[in-house]
């Protein structure tokens, strides 16, 4: 009894999609259907083409800045030259002289 | 296969004339499934034109041209599918809800100038899109396809890269509700369906 109710159901369901598909016919297309295509392909394509250039510029000058930056690291800079050049001793003689002993003078404690 | 496969292998090669000639091949079959997959006729070629305008832009993915009807018909599923989802968000407005023919053939209906013929097709469509309406977009496309255009499971494993089996359960899933929305409607063309008959 069941099964029979849903077998009419099922026949119904079939014959109302066979229907819908008889309800919407393939419209014809407009005459403007195949310029809209290429008007909407070159619209893509300008679009895509202004980005890529965006983006190759952007990469170029993160490019030219990473090598600009390598270059001031690499170079030497003559500042920071005796800092790197110079050895502990060398600049600890250099700032200790004979003339001025490295150890405490007592009679300046005093002061 | 309604071209050559030189064709689609010029086209995918850049060949614009041999694109126009896909399209020209094309146009009429893709229309009328979106027709059906999307029920709202003013919107029909704008949607062809999307899946056209797609089908260019990923020709060169295409592996072989033996494959190039799926392929069309995935483009024109997702489009589709794309359109639908954009849809519901809009549906807010009951009145915006209504297409441009609806809206001429309910006035027109109104003034009793429409022959039966004309009335009884709009009759189905509506029934047919409530009933839809129970199920999920992507079952809706589902349904639509291989009940409506007729696509063969193997055609549809095709289309969605899924196994047959799990396609059959999810036709019959999506066909329970929609037989479900039927029944709750009077299983009569016409009868007011359930918008939603839970998924």
């Amino acid at each position: 009894m069941d099964s029979n109710r849903q077998d009419g159901e099922n026949a119904a369901l079939d014959a109302l999609f066979r229907a819908y598909r008889e309800a919407c016919p393939a419209p014809d297309a407009s005459a403007n259907f195949m310029p809209a295509i290429w008007q909407r392909i070159e619209e893509r394509q300008r679009s895509q083409f202004f980005l890529g250039r965006w983006a190759r510029a952007l990469v170029t000058a993160a490019a030219v800045l990473s090598l600009g930056m390598a270059a001031y690291l690499y170079i030497p800079h003559p500042r920071n030259a005796n800092v790197n050049v110079e050895s502990y001793v060398e600049t600890s003689a250099a700032s200790h002289t004979l003339d001025a002993p490295d150890f405490a003078d007592p009679s300046l404690d005093e002061l | 296969m309604l071209v050559d496969f030189a064709i689609i292998q010029r086209a995918q090669g850049g060949d614009s004339a041999a694109f126009n000639d896909l399209v020209l091949a094309y146009r009429k079959r893709t229309l009328g499934t979106i027709a059906r997959l999307i029920s709202r006729p003013e919107d029909v070629e704008d949607v062809a034109q999307e899946v056209f305008l797609r089908l260019y832009f990923s020709l060169d993915q295409l592996r072989t041209a033996e494959v190039f009807e799926p392929w069309l018909y995935r483009l024109t599923v997702n489009a589709a599918y794309d359109y639908l989802r954009k849809q519901r968000r809009r549906r807010e407005s009951r009145m915006s809800d209504l297409s441009e023919q609806q809206v001429v053939l309910a006035d027109a209906l109104a003034g009793g100038r429409v022959d039966h013929d004309v009335r009884q097709r709009q009759q189905v469509r509506e029934t047919v899109d409530e009933l839809l309406g129970a199920v999920s977009e992507a079952d809706r496309l589902l349904l639509t396809l291989k009940e409506v255009e007729g696509l063969s499971l193997k055609e549809l494993e095709k289309i969605y890269r899924v196994k047959e089996n799990a396609l059959k359960v999810r036709l019959f899933r999506a066909r329970q509700r929609v037989l479900k929305a039927l029944a709750a409607s009077g299983g009569q063309p016409g009868g007011s369906a359930p918008a939603k008959a839970g998924r």
